[in-house]
């Protein structure tokens, strides 16, 4: 039994319970099971509506009061050997819009050291589930190997059934052959030094080298004319008591709005299966002395600029200052990387999983282009390079995305204007 | 060399034995003139004379209480038990006295018997004359079991079990007594093979399977079918059951790091099952793949050709299980 026909509730939302109360009646193409409350309770919120169909473990209601580990699984309760009906579950409020991930899950990773962006989200609304950050399947042998050779299992794709990591798989993923990596490590020629890198540039060392290995990149390259966009800028940033706007913040807000108005491309790959997102979350790398570190601008979509602006500031100093939050990184579908301060002229990124795509963004540049009437004009132009996940993207469909993030940078205005429907 | 069949060269085992100690005596039902049912005593008769091979009326139980009680006494007793499935007759004998005796004795007495019986299908024999029922025995600390799977084996095994000074169940598959192998024709040259030692019939670096009796040249069958896909599989011959060699399976285990356990009996609680468990123990960190098991299903053996065919364990049931574990 894989799902089930939730036929009929037998409770009313804020209707009390008592252990032994039918709940719900649960109907497959063999059998229907009234389902009984284990313990007492209270329904806050019927998530599954009678008539629909859901998948085995799916939460079919909320249940009010504080959710207790106890109560969360309080009523899975099968009443037949032969199907198991669908438990119930006090899956956390949907109240706030981020993403509410489970308090296990949050647990977890606080425990070991994930941030959240490194665990695929698979519960409701993409909330991070306890399973998604134990779930690793691979055989004793194939962890044992990823164990001697420092191997992050979760960067390597199994090749067994259900996914199973192997130890084939991870000798694969193994940066040196074992036997290599056995041999006694050459001595170094004269005015070489071999040092052995920090946790952090391990870190980010392994995560490139998976990022590269397993994403699929390809690469867009645009040049945005932003003449009236450094006019609005200088404009807005002449009234005093706002927030000062950066070229960086205003590139965000266009992401967010091409997102908003194109949904089609608010969408990561998971492994086999593809995750939308409603909201345009945009992450920020922010180069730190701890490393680079990508804080996320959330609903850059629905926030105005002045918001994206604040919300910004605020993230980078944290990130400065080591004092972001598992909430402030992960999630996001496409981040910015800008190295225009630096003078460099474009930046081809690499894609920070497990989002689906990531705009590098060059110095600004004055040139003369030949104007509308063939005589030189003068120009200030940035280069975009956008760099996509070919899984969940096609080369035109990333072209007509980055033509209309241009479009938005070259009619500034639209920044300042929530979005437009999408169509 | 002479090539003979598997029940030969237990006639042969059981010839030299007795010539070669005199305190050797055989036990059974229809072991003298008729030679046994399986013809296992043929001519035992007419050589050592009926002091030596003793035919008994129809009672297992009879059979197993004189045996253990000549054991006691110093004499080392061949008991024939015609079919596996009768050996439940003389279980209280085996598990309560022959098994016990050495410990409950302070190490003073031992019970150096020996009980052959023949065990599997193949014949269509039906329910009560097909079952292998070695896993009961090897349950019982105090007894030992050995299968051999070839005439060789079956010659080795048995001196081996008849020179042991603590009961021995020789558990033949009679399916193999047709089998042919080579002897050497030196007496001198027959050797014993140790109880509680492996072999590695075909060495390979993919997968492992252990088996005994009959399952050992399915496996082998089984092996060289995968062959053929570059798939290089590494059989084992258990040999013995109890004690067995688990410092064999889990050498192997550590090369091929996939294990297959393979035998006629019942999967349900039977060799396959202790083996499994064992390693998935002691060597859980070399599995790269779920250890699988080949047994026949939980259901009496069925007489009919076809239904038989269809519950006793093959070559591609094996290759199955190797596919399975190796996925």
């Amino acid at each position: 039994m894989t799902e089930g026909l939730l036929s009929e509730w037998h409770v009313a939302p804020g209707a009390k319970f008592r252990a032994g109360d039918m709940l719900f009646t649960v109907e497959t193409e063999k059998v229907a099971n009234e389902v009984e409350a284990e313990g007492d309770g209270e329904i806050a919120e019927i998530l599954v509506a009678a008539g629909e169909t859901v998948p085995v473990g799916a939460p079919v209601a909320r249940l009010a009061g504080d959710a207790g580990a106890a109560k969360v699984e309080a009523h899975a309760a099968p009443s037949s050997s032969s199907a198991v009906p669908p438990p119930t579950s006090a899956a956390p409020a949907p109240s706030a819009p981020a993403p509410a991930d489970g308090p296990a899950a949050r647990k977890l990773m606080a425990e070991h050291g994930l941030e959240r962006s490194e665990v695929p989200a698979t519960g409701r609304d993409g909330r991070v589930m306890k399973e998604d950050v134990l779930r690793v399947i691979a055989t004793p042998l194939a962890r044992r190997i990823a164990d001697a050779e420092g191997v992050d299992l979760r960067s390597v794709a199994g090749s067994g059934q259900n996914g199973r990591i192997k130890a084939r798989d991870v000798e694969a993923a193994t940066p040196t052959t074992p036997a290599a990596a056995a041999a006694a490590p050459a001595a170094q020629p004269a005015g070489v030094q071999e040092i052995a890198p920090d946790a952090m540039r391990l870190a980010t060392a392994r995560r490139v080298t998976a990022a590269k290995r397993d994403i699929p990149h390809f690469y867009l390259t645009h040049e945005a004319e932003i003449t009236a966009l450094s006019d609005l800028r200088e404009s807005l940033n002449a009234e005093d008591g706002r927030p000062r706007v950066s070229v960086t913040h205003m590139l965000i807000r266009a992401l967010g709005l091409a997102l908003e108005e194109m949904p089609g491309f608010n969408r990561i790959w998971a492994g086999e299966r593809i995750l939308a997102f409603d909201r345009a979350d945009i992450g920020m790398v922010a180069d730190t002395l701890d490393g680079l570190r990508i804080p996320v601008i959330r609903d850059a979509g629905a926030a105005s600029l002045d918001q994206v602006a604040r919300a910004a500031r605020d993230l980078a100093a944290r990130a400065r200052d080591g004092q972001l939050t598992p909430e402030d990184v992960g999630d996001s579908v496409i981040s910015v990387s800008n190295v225009g301060m630096f003078g460099a002229s474009s930046l081809t990124p690499i894609i920070n999983p497990p989002g689906a795509m990531i705009l590098g963004v060059g110095a600004e540049r004055a040139l003369f282009r030949p104007g509308p009437d063939r005589a030189p004009a003068l120009r200030r132009e940035l280069t975009l390079t956008l760099a996509c996940d070919h899984r969940v993207i096609d080369g035109a469909a990333a072209a007509r995305f980055l033509s209309a993030v241009v479009e938005i940078l070259e009619t500034p205005l639209r920044l300042l204007r929530p979005a437009r429907r999408p169509n | 060399m002479t090539e003979i069949r598997y029940i030969k060269a237990v006639n042969q085992a059981l010839w030299d034995a007795m010539e070669a100690d005199p305190s050797v005596f055989l036990i059974g039902e229809d072991i003298g003139a008729a030679g046994g049912s399986f013809k296992a005593t043929r001519d035992l008769l007419d050589r050592f004379g009926p002091e030596r091979v003793y035919d008994t009326p129809i009672s297992e139980a009879a059979i197993a209480g004189m045996a253990v009680g000549a054991a006691l006494t110093g004499m080392r007793p061949v008991a024939e038990i015609m079919f596996m499935d009768f050996t439940t007759l003389t279980m209280d004998m085996l598990v309560n006295q022959a098994a016990k005796a050495r410990s409950m004795f302070g190490g003073q007495g031992s019970v150096p018997m020996v009980l052959r019986t023949p065990h599997g299908g193949g014949l269509n024999a039906g329910p009560q004359h097909s079952q292998c029922l070695e896993a009961w025995f090897a349950h019982v600390p105090g007894l030992k079991v050995v299968c051999p799977a070839n005439p060789a084996d079956a010659y080795g095994l048995l001196r081996a079990a008849i020179d042991d000074p603590d009961p021995v169940i020789v558990v033949e598959n009679k399916a193999l007594y047709a089998m042919k192998g080579d002897l050497p024709d030196a007496p001198e040259a027959r050797e014993r093979i140790e109880i509680g030692k492996g072999r590695i019939v075909r060495p390979g670096h993919d997968a492992t399977v252990v088996a005994y009796g009959a399952a050992v040249t399915m496996a082998e069958a089984a092996a060289a079918n995968l062959a053929g896909e570059g798939i290089d599989v590494e059989v084992i011959d258990l040999r013995s059951l109890q004690p067995w060699d688990e410092g064999l399976v889990l050498e192997s285990l550590s090369r091929t790091h996939n294990l297959v356990v393979a035998h006629e009996a019942v999967e349900a609680f039977g060799i396959g099952a202790e083996i499994a468990a064992r390693m998935a123990d002691i060597g859980f960190d070399e599995l790269d793949g779920p250890i699988t098991r080949v047994g026949a299903p939980f259901a009496p053996s069925p007489f009919g050709k076809t239904l038989e065919d269809a519950y006793r364990p093959n070559a591609e049931r094996i290759e199955a299980a190797l596919r399975r574990t190796l996925a």
